[in-house]
Parts: structure tokens; sequence; C-alpha cells
């Protein structure tokens, strides 16, 4: 297993607790002051979640239970979009290399993959330059830059 | 597990470069005549099985898998309409399917 | 026409480049079949029974006569000389080789054109109206709103594995002719009291072994706020929609399991929530789309021209294509024709590569170089002068394109089926193909009127058997291909479900069956009612004691 570092962040090493094996025990981290890393799954509602409890994570690690299975994507974003999760967000289970740049894209920062598929997901993650959507990680949509910097900062304030 | 498939089996892949749908010959090769395609029933389909996924494994076909065959004259053919079509070509378009076997022709 | 920039041109470029390294990963043994699957279908490239087939998009139906021709050059080149125009106004190649399909990709890419979310669990090509731009009814040309779409679903970081497949249509006219009603989102563009262009939003459309028609969750979304309020409604679906039975993973499952207007509440708060995120593209960016769709300059001309008159009272055929394949332009002294590809006996859809380079000729002389593809698997000039017809129905007539049967019940949409389809059960093109043999005389054909048949060879509903005046679904019973018959269906803006008259038929039985139904819709109607009228009227069980009468 190899552990993939897709933004260039010093990744943590924090334990991980399971959230939806016993949510109650997970919330009480956040009273801690050590710092935490949590497991959620593709099945793991955001609106289960505490916003300080994510908020206050090292590390969040969604589990993807098969690599089509898209939900983890969206869970991602919720994270980076309304809880403010600004912490390392890890992508484990059989995600492919040629999902490397979506999951980039929705705000993971590593992924733990198989050391065969290592240089794959090293070589798919920087292959678009352009997109044509403006995401929650700082890529503009060509929309925007198309019309100039000045544009975006109008519709974006 | 699934269920052992019941009476006479042939194999059929498609060709994983070309994608063409073939049968495993009796000779041990592929082919696109059903008339070559070797044939087993109950406790034979697990070798032949064995023979064709070495093929798959070796990267030339896509998916072998059982077949139900109902013999004709001398020969096995495909039983059910759709493998029928995957030998034949599309009906509709019998110029350019792969009615190769003249077999076919005298069924 | 929409033309790429450097960004567009880059991005699709880099797609061909990584395509190539995946097929090369496919055949070095590095990708299995089961990793590799997935990523071709994410391409269009599917393994059907004979071979892989691969379905190249056509955004919106629109095409240049350069793409065209391009089309034509990849049937001939990479193919066995011929394409098949769909129901998502797309085209697939039969016979390709897997080696082939990087170059075939480059080959489009060279023209602006490519095969990516045409396949997949992915937002697909949005499709609409294919008069667009061409006619006058259209409160506005849907066609920049389209690409906006195209160009906002392609490569989504967050929506590329949805539970399953997403379809959006977009019609600009109260006249629906996108089928808005069946896709998982219709749009249909609106003006409001102030004058500003908007877009009713319909969810939960959808076929297959659950039809169900769209309901409206949004009477008016503002032109500017569309993407931010298309992507609310994708982020609900990823979550929410089902995973655990692909028959139940699409979005009108979960519409209809949550209520329309429940998850239109879900959708009004997450698009709230994101309003202040630049989801939506600049102003300057619509504009600058809607500039390529700018109409075009035609000049004024004639609403009469002697010479067409002159053949119409000569030439029945004429008389009949000008009746039923001609329809009027939004400009005086021009019209929309549309090149039918339902020659009596032919397959529908298919076109040669000969054909496709004649029309993508015809184009260039007479409209403009441009031609749209239907949702009926149909071609169309929609800029052509009303007084070039004569010549225009002449070249097409000597290419076996001049049929005037468009919207007539020879004009039949059918799936290629089980003489092509993996997934189907029984074959749909020998059925549309005896129904034309069964209607053959043009007469009897324009007496019958509007009548729409729809073929699906598999419950999959690529046909549209369920939106069919008349729809025919063929099933397998024990290996043997047995067809049912359904009435009453419309895929227009009053979209409805046809209904199974009763048990099905054999090959043969089907077209005694139809041919049974439209005996008694002869008989039923009253003063120009169209089939669809006297069904609506008369009901169903006229038909169901006739046909099964005899049985």
């Amino acid at each position: 297993m190899k552990r993939i570092n897709l933004t260039g962040r010093a990744l943590s090493d924090v334990a991980l607790t399971v959230f939806d094996q016993s949510p109650e025990a997970a919330q009480e981290l956040a009273g801690k002051n050590a710092p935490y890393g949590l497991i959620l799954t593709t099945e793991t509602a955001y609106s289960d979640l505490d916003p300080e409890l994510i908020e206050k994570a090292d590390l969040i690690a969604i589990d993807f239970p098969a690599f089509g299975d898209g939900r983890g994507f969206s869970l991602a974003v919720r994270l980076r979009k309304d809880f403010n999760f600004t912490g390392e967000l890890r992508a484990t289970g059989p995600v492919i290399p040629d999902q490397a740049q979506f999951l980039l894209r929705a705000g993971f920062d590593s992924v733990d993959t198989d050391d065969a598929r290592a240089a794959a997901f090293q070589k798919a993650a920087g292959r678009f330059t352009a997109f044509y959507q403006t995401d929650y990680t700082g890529n503009t949509s060509v929309a925007h830059t198309r019309h100039g910097p000045s544009q975006r900062e109008r519709k974006a304030s | 597990m699934a269920k052992k498939p019941v009476g006479p089996q042939m194999i059929l892949a498609n060709c994983l470069r070309e994608g063409r749908a073939l049968f495993f010959g009796r000779d041990g090769a592929w082919h696109a005549e059903p008339a070559l395609a070797d044939v087993a029933e109950g406790d034979g389909l697990d070798a032949l099985m064995a023979k064709a996924r070495a093929f798959a494994d070796a990267n030339n076909v896509i998916d072998p898998v059982f077949i139900p065959a109902e013999q004709k004259d001398d020969h096995y053919y495909p039983a059910h309409i759709k493998h029928v079509m995957q030998a034949k070509g599309p009906s509709v378009r019998p110029d350019l399917g792969y009615q190769v076997s003249p077999d076919w022709e005298r069924r | 026409m929409y033309a790429y920039d450097p960004y567009d041109k880059e991005i699709v470029n880099t797609r061909v480049e990584e395509f190539r390294d995946q097929v090369n990963r496919r055949l070095s043994g590095e990708l299995t079949e089961e990793e590799f699957r997935p990523l071709r279908l994410m391409n269009g490239l599917y393994l059907q029974l004979h071979a892989y087939m691969l379905r190249v998009a056509i955004p919106y139906g629109t095409l240049s006569s350069v793409q065209m021709r391009r089309l034509a050059l990849i049937a001939r080149k990479y193919d066995k000389g011929y394409g098949h125009f769909t129901t998502r106004q797309n085209i697939q190649y039969n016979w390709p080789k897997l080696v082939d399909t990087p170059d075939i990709l480059l080959d489009l890419a060279d023209v602006e054109m490519h095969a990516i979310q045409t396949s997949g669990n992915c937002i697909r090509n949005v499709t609409t109206d294919q008069f667009s731009g061409a006619t006058a009814d259209e409160i506005a040309d849907p066609r920049p709103y389209a690409e906006l779409i195209r160009q906002w679903s392609t490569f989504h970081p967050e929506f590329s594995f949805l539970p399953r497949k997403f379809k959006i249509a977009i019609t600009g006219a109260p006249s629906d002719r996108a089928a808005v009603k069946w896709h998982d989102i219709g749009l249909v563009v609106r003006k409001n009291d102030a004058g500003d262009i908007g877009f009713e939003v319909l969810v939960g459309g959808g076929m297959g072994r659950t039809p169900v028609i769209a309901k409206t969750i949004r009477d008016f979304i503002p032109e500017a706020d569309l993407l931010g309020y298309l992507e609310a409604i994708l982020r609900v679906y990823n979550e929410q929609g089902r995973r655990d039975n692909k028959y139940k993973a699409r979005i009108k499952i979960l519409v209809e399991a949550l209520g329309s207007d429940t998850f239109a509440d879900l959708v009004e708060k997450e698009w709230q929530t994101t309003r202040h995120h630049p989801i939506d593209v600049p102003e300057a960016e619509i504009k600058r789309i809607e500039a390529f769709f700018a109409p075009p300059p035609l000049e004024v001309l004639p609403e009469q021209d002697p010479a067409v008159d002159e053949l119409a009272a000569n030439n029945f055929l004429f008389h009949a294509f000008l009746k039923n394949n001609v329809r009027p332009h939004k400009v005086p002294g021009h019209v929309n024709v549309t090149i039918s590809l339902k020659p009596h006996g032919g397959i529908p859809g298919d076109a040669t590569d000969a054909q496709m380079d004649l029309v993508a000729d015809l184009a260039d002389t007479y409209s403009l170089g441009e031609i749209r593809v239907s949702h009926e698997q149909n071609l169309i000039l929609p800029h052509v002068a009303r007084r070039d017809l004569p010549e225009l129905y002449e070249a097409l007539s000597r290419s076996g394109l001049g049929t005037a049967n468009v919207g007539l019940i020879s004009d039949i949409i059918a799936c290629p089926g089980l003489d092509y389809c993996a997934l189907a059960n029984a074959r749909s093109i020998p059925i549309a193909q005896n129904l034309a043999k069964r209607f053959d005389d043009i007469t009897r054909l324009q007496d019958i009127g509007e009548l729409k048949v729809k073929i699906s060879g598999c419950i999959n509903s690529c046909g549209h058997h369920h939106a069919g005046h008349i729809g025919i679904l063929g099933v397998d019973r024990k290996g043997e291909e047995v067809y049912q018959l359904l009435l009453g269906g419309s895929g227009a803006e009053d979209a409805s479900k046809a209904q199974i008259l009763g048990p099905g038929f054999d090959e043969n039985g089907i077209v005694d069956a139809v041919e049974t139904v439209v005996a008694v819709y002869l008989g039923e109607r009253q003063d120009g009612e169209k089939f669809l009228e006297t069904y609506r009227r008369i009901g169903a069980d006229p038909f169901k004691e006739a046909v099964y009468e005899a049985h």
C-alpha cells in the first residue's frame, strides 16, 4: 500500500476513528485537546456530522467501497464547502488512477492505493490543466478565465 | 457459485483487440465458425473452461462464457437466438456478417 | 455554430491522449477488463454482440458539413461504410476495433468532436429541438444553454460517478420536439413578465422499466442561475439516489420516493447555500456563446415560388415531400427540410458514408453548411430557401434520401435491437422494415396521417416505445422473440405513457396487429382527428376488441 500525496501538503499520521461505528465516541474527540482523525464512508450522511467535530479534525479519510460510488466526491465537497474543513482529506478503498484528478478537484489531498498504481496516480493527477468548473479547491473554470480575473472576483464577491 | 449449465455447452468470448465474437474450438484456438467449437457437458465443463480461460488470462479474449449448444446434423450450433446472431452477424445486414461457415447455409 | 477556443481544444485533445493511454494499458494487461470497462464506457465505447460500438457525441444534434464529412470518413476508414444516428442525436459506429479507437478520437478532435460522456453513469449529451434557431415558434434558441451545460457537465469532478446515467433535454419552443418530459431533467425556455429569459425545470422523467413523466420543480430559474441550480439538483441526486439496485437508481425513483415537492425543497435549500460560489458563468460568457448561434444571415424571400408549385402539381412524390418533410423557417421564403433516414425496407437511422458526404455537400449548397440530427433519427437541413427545393429534392431522391414519410407511420424510431445490441431481447429493425413494407403506399400513409411508431428491443426503451402513439416492445419468451403492443404514448408537450394493450405477438402477428389498430382508428376518427386524438377520445377498448377478436 502506498500513500499518494496529491496536493503536496504535509500529510498527517494521526490515529483514525471510524465515525459510523460509534458517532458518540467520535464526538468525544472534539472535546479533547489532542489531534484526531476520522474515517467516514460513502454511507455517511453529511447531515449526521457535527460541524465542530469536522472542523477540528486533522485528517478525514473517506472510504470508497467501490470506485464507482460517487457519493464520496459529494461528501468531500460538503466537508470543504459546508463544514470549512481545512485538514487533510484522504481517499481510501478501490479508487483508480483515472479518478485522480476528480479526487483532487473534489478536495482530496491524498490517496491510499496499491504500490503498482502509484505511478499511474501521480501521472493522472496532473493530466488536465484546464477545467470547465470552478471547484472548491481553487481551480477556476475556463468560462471565468476567458473573461479575465476581474470577472471572477466580481461574481465571487 | 453459479449453477452449472445444463446440457451441451460451447464457449463464446470476444476478441480483445477487435471485439468480434469467437468460439473456442476443438483445436484449442478461437474461431468465428461455431461448427469448429468444442462442446462439453457436465463434468467436462470445468476442463474446457480452464483451457479457454488461459486465453483470457493471456489477454487475448474477453469474458469467455458457456452458451447452450444444440446438435444439428454432424455439428453443434448455438441454441439461443442471441448467440446465433453473434455467430452470423446482424440479420438485417447479411452482406456484412460473419456468415463464414458454409454449414450455416445448410442448416 | 459553436467553435472551440484554445481551452476547449486543449481539454478534448488531452482526453484523446488520456484514452490512448487507457487503451494501451488495457492492451498491455496493466488494466483488467473489469477496470477498463467503466473507462471505455465513459468514452462511449461498448462491447456489443459482434464488435465494439463507438458512440460519438453530436452536441444538441448540431453538425457542420465539415463534421458530417468527417463522420463519413470515419465510417469508411475504420468501420464498414455506415453509421447509425440515434434517439439521443448521436451517431454510433458498429464495427470499430479497440486498437483504432484512439485514432478515431483524434480524427474527431480535429473537427471539434468527441465521444466524451456518451455512456457511463454521468451527465450525457444534452439534447434539444432539431429546429432550434430556425423555427418561428421558439422563445429563444436553446443551443447556447445546451453548450453551457455541455461545458459545465464535461469531466465534472463531483458528478462523473452518479448512481446512474443522467440525461438533460432542453426546448426553446412550447411545442416540445425534444421530449423533455421524458428526461432526468427537462428544461423549457420561458420569458418572465419583465422579458427576461429563464427556464421551467422538470425532473424525474424517464423510460426503462419504470416509465415516469417529469414533474415541474421550478417554474422559472433565471438564465444567470441555471448552472448553479442544476448543480444543486445533481448534488442531491448524487448523495441520495439509490445505489443498491441499478433499476432503481435513476433520479425518477428518488423524486417519486421523496415526492417532487420535498425534492424541490432540498434542491432549493442546497442552491441557496451555494449561490455565492461562481458555478454560473459571467454574463460575458453567455454572450460569447450566444454569438456563435446568432441568427443566420438569410435574405427574406417570397413565400411562394412558381417552380416549386409547378413541380408539386406534376410530381406526386414531391408534393408529398413538400407536405411531410418541409416546414416553415422563421425567415420568410425559407424552410427546414427533414431528410428521412427511414427509407422503406431500410434500417431506421442508418446512413452510408456516401449519403453522409452527400448531405454535407447539400448543406453547403443549400443550408449554410449546417445540419441537424433529430431524436427521431432523421437529418435536417435547417436553412433552405424554398425556391431551392426542386433541386434539393432531386439530389436527395437520386441517393435514396427522398422518402416523403416524415411524421407518418413508416417514420419509425427503432433501437438497434438484437441485431447488434448485447442488452436486447428481440430484434427491432426487422419489425420496422416489415411495418414499412405493409404500409408502403404514400397515399395510404398520408391518409393515416401523423402516427409515431416507436420500437424497443428490450425494456431499456432506447426505441422510446413508452412514448409511441403506437409502441412496440420486444421481449424474450423462452428463447422466442415476442412483441408487446402499446398505445397512446406521447413524447411531445402533452406527454403520456403508452399502455400495453394485451398479450404479445410474434414477428408477423405484431405487424397484423398494428394494421388492425390503424383500421380501427380510420373507422372511428372524426373530422381531421389524428390517431392520438382518436385514441384519447375512445380509449383502448375498441382497439383491444378488434386486435384480440381475430386471435
